[in-house]
């Protein structure tokens, strides 16, 4: 890099960007120290590398930097000049024997101790005050950062599994399984999920003859807690084969015909169930 | 005085009365070389009233004068933002930079030596590195901090540096694209020689010399 006695300008440019490797840097840096041209030669580089640095584009500061920076001197400029107070007052009480003539400066002494005490005093409340804060802050923010991540991971994580959730039926339709024996006029009615009356309403069961005739009452029922209701051989004439069931709600006492709507119908398989 | 911003006392007297460049013809009363009549005579028209400014702020900081301080922060505070701010390209950084540039010297006014000239282009070089270091997180380093300038132009004033900063937008837009690439990746990206060398496919010793053209060319531009 170096030839003969100097440090070649180009070198000497690197240099003061920072630009050289840290070997490079090294030897320049002992040569500086020695050369006098080479430091000139630094320096007006180094004006023209100001000149490089003004050339960028002006921006306004940010809105509240002044503030901050104003901020900051104060603060500075109060600790420092608290720790000069401490270090006078510990000053003044040397251990040196009194004289009478000067206890007056005592006095004065210690009300300014007392005064410095009292401000130090405040000002470290202050402080303590102001450091709560921040720590309570900090705390804060960091249980956010950490519940943030914990949300993140879930999200990202390869293994999880993702559901899509739609709304649920509101109830479950009511359903009713009847096991009917024509011959012997036999009928078992089993019913769930039925729906709750008001007590002057009833569950009414219907056989439907195969022949066309008109619908034959086959009992009368309420649900329980649950939904559920049975009939279990009602009165029904023999040997009417049946088409269909239904069940309609009628008054509590019952009625000779259906009302509409059926609530509940099923047709009779051909083959049989 | 903070680690990094130690101060190494070579190289002042360049700055009071300018030492000529080593393949420069000394420079002697009534014979003096184009720029050294450029230094001084924006020296003199000036220098006079703002650079004195500077220099009145700076002893009222020693004397931890807030206001000053605060004078010189919103004489430079934008300029130094705006230089790390193209380096960084991040506001928020750049600040960061900013800030402790002003805080360094309210704490420590000695870092900046009256004599090592001008205070606003020794800002500017020193928003550049500090940003630089920020640029690649690693410690502020301690010999380019103690930078001496052979520049003392009047930068405390207003006008006069806004004259200047539009002048030198203005040659550095002109300069051919490779020199202005070179300075770019070496001034604000921070890349070595060799790391430019590698990026641009260009021998090395091409690069250092497109770094020289662009800054001469500058200079010349500037002491016309």
């Amino acid at each position: 890099m170096m030839q003969g006695a100097h440090i070649p300008h180009e070198d000497l440019i690197l240099y003061a960007m920072q630009a050289l490797s840290e070997g490079e840097t090294a030897a320049v840096r002992l040569h500086l120290e020695e050369c006098k041209p080479c430091r000139d030669d630094l320096a007006a580089v180094s004006g023209d590398l100001a000149l490089v640095a003004l050339g960028v584009d002006q921006h306004p500061l940010p809105e509240g930097a002044r503030q901050r920076f104003v901020d900051r001197i104060s603060t500075a400029t109060s600790a420092t000049s608290q720790s000069e107070k401490k270090a006078s007052v510990v000053a003044i009480d040397t251990g040196r024997p009194r004289r009478k003539a000067a206890l007056w400066i005592s006095w004065l002494a210690t009300a300014a101790l007392l005064v410095t005490a009292i401000s130090l005093g405040l000002q470290v409340r202050s402080l303590n005050e102001e450091l709560r804060r921040k720590s309570e802050e900090a705390a804060k923010q960091e249980a956010e950062s950490s519940r943030a991540k914990q949300v993140l991971e879930v999200l990202t994580a390869p293994s999880a599994k993702r559901v899509l959730l739609t709304a649920s039926k509101a109830k479950p339709a009511p359903t009713a399984r009847a096991v009917y024996l024509a011959e012997s006029g036999g009928l078992i009615l089993q019913a769930n999920d039925l729906e709750q009356l008001a007590q002057d309403k009833t569950y009414e069961l219907w056989v439907i003859p195969a022949n066309g005739q008109a619908p034959i009452p086959a009992g009368l029922f309420r649900p329980d807690a649950a939904g559920s209701a049975s009939v279990v051989l009602p009165p029904l004439p023999k040997g009417v084969p049946a088409k269909a069931f239904g069940v309609t709600i009628e008054k509590a006492e019952g009625s000779a015909t259906p009302t509409a709507p059926i609530l509940l119908a099923g047709a009779v398989p051909t083959s049989g169930e | 005085m903070q680690p990094g911003w130690r101060s190494i006392e070579y190289g002042l007297a360049a700055t009071n009365s300018r030492a000529p460049l080593m393949n420069e013809p000394p420079s002697n009363p009534g014979n003096e070389s184009p720029r050294s009549i450029y230094r001084d005579s924006v020296h003199a028209a000036g220098a006079g009233d703002a650079q004195a400014g500077d220099e009145l702020l700076l002893s009222r900081v020693k004397g931890n004068d807030q206001q000053a301080m605060t004078d010189l922060f919103d004489r430079y505070g934008s300029m130094v933002y705006s230089v790390a701010l193209r380096v960084l390209n991040d506001p928020g950084q750049a600040e960061d930079v900013m800030q402790e540039i002003f805080f360094q010297i309210w704490r420590n006014p000695d870092s900046f030596v009256q004599g090592r000239g001008s205070m606003g282009a020794w800002l500017a070089v020193m928003a550049r590195n500090r940003a630089i270091d920020a640029l690649r997180r690693r410690k502020p380093t301690e010999s380019v901090d103690d930078v001496v300038l052979a520049s003392p132009t009047n930068l405390a004033s207003e006008i006069e540096r806004n004259s200047l900063m539009e002048k030198v937008r203005q040659v550095m837009k002109d300069l051919p694209s490779e020199q202005q690439n070179s300075v770019k990746l070496a001034f604000f990206e921070g890349l070595t020689h060799s790391e430019i060398a590698a990026r641009t496919g260009d021998p090395l010793g091409t690069v250092k010399t497109r770094i020289r053209s662009a800054l001469m060319s500058l200079r010349k531009a500037i002491e016309t």
